[in-house]
């Protein structure tokens, strides 16, 4: 009756309730410290919330969907395996952000998840998106781990809060160009000129660039580079120049859509070299390339990141995949999964949830425990991942091959490819 | 570099993806002509004809091209509705009205496709795609020609009811004094969504002719429908003729400027073609009355 009748008094009573609960609580927990006794904390482990930003919905929502079942696996992989040790076995939790592809989403998601607690951020599979968000990250101090995203920027602005596994433009442009060097000297043919076709957007035109700086070191000149618009429905005659010019070699770098319709034009053009060679290119290293066009994109060559295809956590890591979600893990999706992987070793060596430690450690981290085909995981102090590789990939039997370099080689390449 | 093949080679791609662009605009102008609507939602229409062209070729493994008689009724029937369900209840509202509401009909069919066939690129395998025929150094696609021929004869057949047939006639009554039709006992109403419908299923033909060598996602009809717009405007608002020959000019000036301008700048031709129009000629270079 005087409860319900007096307010007032039920919340005065219930705070000095509090009160006292909240001294013998302390009390207890002193003792028990004093006693030796573990703290209630580990009785029950907490959850640590690790957020992602990805176009979950608009045009890319099929990569923003993949990239983020990597993250599930991944985090579904260290909860079972007993979460993060140092931490009393807590368990990562992700919490997932929808950037529909767009700028100022992202910017808003970032501070949603900062807001809510996220101790490290992954994302965002647009470099345009990665720039912003990476921006926000640095001025909130949240770590932020780059998903997939190559703009060679994204770690050239003296960030302290931005870590990037995957090779970027650069590295991925000069290890192709390198491992090409390679493959044409064992093979003992002749390769002096190359004809680049890319799209001409601004992943096209870094690419290219690195690649023409590049190439003179490897005896390589690029002698015609030939710009086309990935919206354009025709490139008969950006295929005819590349025809026209000739060269040893063709490379192209572009998106899937336009790749398929620039490769479809070159083969009906009968454009002829010692091999059709991608860079970074987003069809020549998908399954769906060789699915969908058949037999006609045999020994086509694409220099990209991908998995270390020979080593057991790989291939457990895939089967993982291929058993949660029914189809085979992407190669951008690897770099999702091991970037979850990156943040709870970092974790597991800070032992705290503190957003600056939690960088500190990071930025410390020399991970060789990974599925990628290079060294240990080691962050230059830009952030970018020193050791990054790209592989070489050649299409053999249908089936898309690593082929160089020879230690994560799954088959050997085949070059000049026969006509 | 430019040898007399590589400038061939150009033209004649040129002319053959001309061909898709011309019945691309035909319908657009058609429906434009009759019942001065801008229809946004025109590449939207097209993209979904490209999807029944796929789907009917690989889950009830139909012939690309016969697939066509799948895509006309269906699109025919899905026009016909947009008009007159969507439509012809704005019919007299301001112009403007009109265009937002295509363009919310483009987004609703492009996220729907989105949502029903998620954003992956499908590409349409099949052997047809392989054939290729050489003269010379010269390279002509089959698949190409073949939707170089089936958009011309679509376009054809098209001109033939509106010039030999007393639907074309009264199309073209109620497309050039309304009012007057009406009072000649004409049902102008009827004469909208058949319109309507006649335009959704030229962009759905034109969509189904490429499938073959164009791979499908739910934003492609974006990638022609702009260059549709620009052939209307060249061959003139509301002209068949004027349509069908624009495609073909077009087409082959933008091949024919990809050889000068790099990447995107070849648009530029295009759409530089596109304001000289709109400066000197606003009527088109078929069109010969303002509308």
């Amino acid at each position: 009756m005087t409860r319900s009748n007096h307010p007032e008094i039920l919340e005065k009573k219930l705070s000095r309730r509090d009160f006292i609960k909240t001294t013998v609580v302390a009390a207890a927990a002193v003792s028990a410290g004093s006693l030796g006794i573990p703290t209630l904390l580990k009785a029950q482990p907490k959850e640590i919330i690790i957020g992602h930003i990805h176009p979950l919905s608009g045009s890319l929502a099929f990569d923003g969907q993949e990239l983020q079942n990597g993250l599930m696996l991944a985090v579904k992989e260290i909860n079972a395996a007993g979460g993060i040790k140092s931490m009393g076995g807590a368990k990562l939790k992700l919490l997932s952000a929808d950037s529909e592809g767009k700028p100022d989403l992202a910017i808003k998601e970032m501070e949603r998840l900062a807001g809510e607690g996220a101790v490290a951020v992954l994302g965002c599979y647009q470099s345009a998106v990665t720039v912003v968000a990476t921006q926000l990250a640095e001025k909130l101090k949240v770590p932020f781990v780059v998903s997939v995203a190559v703009a060679d920027e994204i770690t050239e602005r003296g960030f302290k809060y931005t870590f990037r596994v995957q090779p970027n433009a650069l590295q991925m442009a000069q290890q192709t160009i390198g491992h090409l060097a390679e493959i044409v000297k064992a093979s003992g043919a002749t390769v002096k000129t190359i004809a680049y076709l890319h799209d001409d957007t601004a992943f096209g035109q870094s690419i290219v660039g690195h690649v023409d700086k590049f190439a003179p070191a490897q005896g390589f000149e690029v002698v015609i580079k030939v710009p086309y618009s990935p919206r354009s429905p025709d490139l008969t005659t950006e295929v005819g120049k590349i025809k026209s010019a000739g060269a040893d070699l063709v490379m192209a770098t572009g998106y899937f859509g336009d790749g398929v319709r620039a490769y479809k034009t070159m083969k009906d053009l009968r454009v002829s070299a010692k091999a059709i060679v991608g860079c970074a290119n987003g069809a020549y290293s998908h399954p769906k390339f060789v699915k969908e066009l058949g037999d006609i994109t045999e020994y086509v060559m694409d220099g990209n990141y991908q998995a270390n295809l020979l080593i057991p956590r790989t291939q457990s890591a895939f089967a993982n995949y291929l058993k949660d979600y029914n189809t085979p893990m992407g190669t951008s999706t690897v770099f999702a999964y091991q970037g979850v992987y990156v943040i709870a070793d970092a974790l597991e060596r800070c032992k705290t949830e503190n957003r600056e430690a939690l960088r500190d450690a990071l930025a410390k981290t020399n991970l060789s425990e990974h599925i990628l085909p290079q060294g240990p995981i080691i962050f230059g102090p830009d952030g970018q991942n020193v050791n990054a590789a790209a592989t070489m990939m050649q299409i053999q039997k249908a089936e898309i091959k690593v082929v160089w370099p020879k230690l994560f080689a799954q088959a050997a390449p085949v070059f000049p490819v026969p006509a | 570099m430019l040898s007399a093949d590589f400038i061939l080679q150009a033209v004649i791609n040129g002319i053959l993806i001309g061909g898709v662009y011309s019945l691309v605009a035909v319908g657009l102008n058609l429906i434009f002509g009759v019942m001065k609507i801008v229809n946004f939602a025109h590449g939207a229409l097209m993209m979904l004809g490209m999807y029944i062209a796929y789907w009917s070729a690989t889950l009830l493994s139909i012939n690309p091209y016969l697939s066509i008689l799948i895509v006309i009724p269906l699109m025919f029937v899905l026009g016909a509705a947009i008009q007159n369900f969507l439509i012809n209840p704005i019919i007299s509202a301001p112009e403007h009205n009109q265009l937002l509401l295509t363009l919310g009909v483009s987004l609703f069919l492009e996220n729907l496709a989105l949502f029903l066939w998620s954003p992956d690129y499908r590409v349409l395998a099949t052997p047809l795609a392989r054939i290729n025929y050489y003269i010379g150094d010269l390279s002509i696609s089959l698949v190409r020609v073949m939707a170089f021929g089936v958009s011309m004869a679509c376009s054809a057949a098209l001109f033939i009811v509106l010039t030999r047939t007393d639907l074309g006639k009264a199309i073209r009554a109620a497309s050039e004094e309304r009012e007057g039709a009406i009072l000649m006992g004409i049902n102008v109403r009827r004469i909208y969504f058949i319109c309507f419908g006649i335009g959704a299923a030229c962009a759905g033909v034109a969509g189904a002719t490429i499938t073959p060598f164009f791979p499908v996602y739910p934003h492609v009809g974006g990638l022609f429908v702009i260059t549709a717009f620009v052939v209307v405007v060249l061959g003139g608002m509301g002209s068949f003729t004027g349509a069908f020959a624009g495609g073909l000019i077009i087409g082959v000036a933008e091949s024919i400027g990809a050889i000068f301008l790099p990447g995107s700048m070849k648009a530029i031709v295009s759409f530089s073609i596109f304001i000289l129009i709109l400066l000197f000629k606003p009527t088109g270079i078929f069109g010969g009355r303002r509308g």
